[in-house]
């Protein structure tokens, strides 16, 4: 299981635009990859509905999960979408 | 099936008139969008189920089938921090379609700088869950926008 810890770079937290920049990268890979607030259970980073649900703030850490052929570049790739401060809004 | 209703009375733009990529190419849902009426009101639950999230500007209702729908109150308003919105109802509550749960300005967001165009979305759904999708036309605050399977 490859993981990566990250920050929300977002001002706004991870809400519609980020959170639905996040989704698509993430649902677009063919592993599964889980995403959660520290010390919570973590939740599939392919649904839009758990991320909202979520509920992450602007500068909360997040880990993100994954197993399997491509983990490593996929967290790398989702880490650095969940720290941008880019796609902010919502 | 789940039938969407209008949590606003307006102008249904779709959500090619969404004044926001991001919203526009339905990455966030497939859905519609409707440009408010210029005037002091309430937006209403969208679908009978229960508030699971509860911003200032912006809710999710989940219904009995497990759809939740996102009702996203302007673009760019969680920039507003809340201000002029007004939550009635508490997250968690259980909330009937055509109901009340934000109250709201839209020619004061649009007054301070943004648009109030109101976007519904399918949560979690495949666009072609979703029929009847409302594209334009003038819709009352509770009329059905679309149905989803």
């Amino acid at each position: 299981m490859a993981e990566r810890r990250v920050r929300v770079g977002s001002k706004v937290g991870l809400h519609a635009r980020p959170a639905a920049v996040f989704v698509r990268a993430a649902a677009e890979a063919p592993v599964d990859v889980t995403i959660a607030r520290r010390g919570r259970p973590p939740v599939n980073a392919k649904s839009i509905l758990a991320v909202l649900g979520l509920d992450v703030r602007h500068d909360e850490e997040v880990v993100l999960a994954a197993e399997g052929e491509g983990a490593e570049e996929l967290l790398d790739r989702l880490a650095s979408l969940v720290a941008t401060t880019e796609h902010d809004g919502g | 099936m789940t039938r969407v209703l209008a949590p606003v009375a307006g102008r249904v733009v779709g959500l090619a008139g969404v004044p926001d990529p991001v919203l526009a190419e339905a990455m966030v849902g497939p859905g519609t969008a409707v440009d408010p009426i210029r005037a002091p009101g309430r937006a209403a639950a969208p679908v009978t189920g229960t508030l699971l999230k509860l911003h200032p500007h912006a809710y999710v209702v989940l219904d009995a089938e497990g759809h939740a729908v996102l009702v996203h109150l302007g673009v760019d308003t969680v920039r507003l921090g809340g201000t002029g919105f007004e939550p009635l109802v508490p997250e968690g509550a259980h909330i009937e379609a055509g109901r009340p749960v934000v109250g709201w300005n839209p020619a004061a967001v649009e007054a301070a700088g943004r648009s109030p165009v109101c976007v519904v979305v399918a949560l979690d759904a495949h666009p072609d869950a979703l029929s009847r999708v409302a594209e334009s036309g003038e819709v009352e605050q509770g009329a059905e926008l679309f149905t989803w399977t």
